[in-house]
């Protein structure tokens, strides 16, 4: 029923403008890229850890930076443990503790990770960076 | 409702009511999407359609910003009352977007004038309502960095939803056009 082009002088024009305009493609590269780049902001590489805490019956002990290597004896309540930093990571190479859960625990890098001798008294914890949940509950 | 189908009756220009009731039924409609998108489950919380903002942009491109407010504060007011969240956080969120995606829409159409149509101006009045939501959400409820790893998929959504809302606005208005040069 309806003829656009018999009434030109309305108010709107009657020739239908197209759905999406120029202004809108532009419009939509734009938010598109912004979408993207909140993509990288907020998943990007989490941040890793930079230092190892080592505390004994909860003081601190010293911090080992993880960007130099090497293997540290930390004397605990029972014996030596040793602890080992190798390439930005670290962890228990040995305790003397019955069960070596500690060791167990492997390699640490995340910041926020952690690994404990309890028997030994040690926790080494690492530091720097972002930190990571070890749980999340809703 | 029926005072929706008095746009653009001349003699209606005369009354002073005229926006009231382009008000009314415009907030009517809006409310009506509001609560059933409220009845529908979603499978993220925060993520809805938000089809009522069709409304909102219709509204402003045909009838201006003061309508549009009044629109908008209408359906979240009356939406609120109704599906049960007034004065609840929820409420607060919502009067958030709302002023977000107003103040967006507002400022876009400003600069953008004609060049810009109702795809365009959805978008950004989506993702402006989506951030001002976050932002609210993030400083006042959950301040927790667990909630900036959802920003990505809000806003994903967001973009989406307001292309579609868009899109539906632009073919509504065209159809709105035409039937007002047939007449």
């Amino acid at each position: 029923m309806a003829d656009p082009g018999s009434q030109a002088g309305s108010e709107y024009p009657a020739d239908p403008r197209p759905l999406i305009r120029g202004g809108d493609i532009l419009i939509l590269l734009l938010a598109a890229g912004l979408v993207g780049a909140s993509f990288g902001a907020f998943w990007g590489p989490r941040g890793e850890g930079e230092t190892a805490l080592v505390t004994v019956d909860r003081s601190v002990i010293r911090e080992l930076s993880l960007d130099q290597d090497g293997v540290f004896e930390i004397e605990g309540r029972i014996g030596l443990s040793t602890v080992m930093v190798d390439g930005g990571r670290v962890r228990f190479l040995d305790s003397p503790c019955p069960g070596r859960y500690c060791v167990h625990s492997g390699w640490l890098h995340r910041s926020g990770e952690v690994a404990a001798c309890l028997p030994n008294g040690i926790v080494v914890e690492v530091l720097g960076g972002e930190r990571e949940f070890d749980a999340i509950n809703l | 409702m029926s005072a929706s189908g008095q746009i653009g009756v001349d003699h209606a220009r005369a009354a002073c009511g005229r926006d009231d009731r382009l008000v009314a039924g415009f907030a009517a409609l809006a409310i009506a999407i509001h609560i059933l998108e409220a009845a529908f489950p979603s499978p993220l919380p925060g993520v809805k359609p938000g089809l009522a903002n069709v409304i909102t942009l219709i509204v402003y491109l045909r009838h201006g910003l003061r309508l549009a407010v009044w629109v908008a504060a209408m359906r979240v007011l009356v939406g609120s009352l109704l599906v049960g969240t007034f004065l609840s956080p929820t409420f607060l969120l919502s009067v958030t977007g709302a002023v977000a995606a107003l103040s967006a829409l507002a400022l876009v159409g400003t600069i953008g004038g004609q060049r810009i149509g109702p795809v365009g101006l959805s978008v950004v009045s989506s993702l402006a309502h989506m951030s001002g939501q976050i932002s609210v959400a993030y400083l006042l409820f959950i301040p927790h960095p667990a909630l900036l790893k959802l920003v990505p998929v809000l806003l994903t959504a967001a973009l989406l939803f307001g292309v579609v809302s868009g899109l539906i606005a632009a073919s509504v208005l065209q159809i709105l056009r035409r039937r007002e040069a047939a007449r």
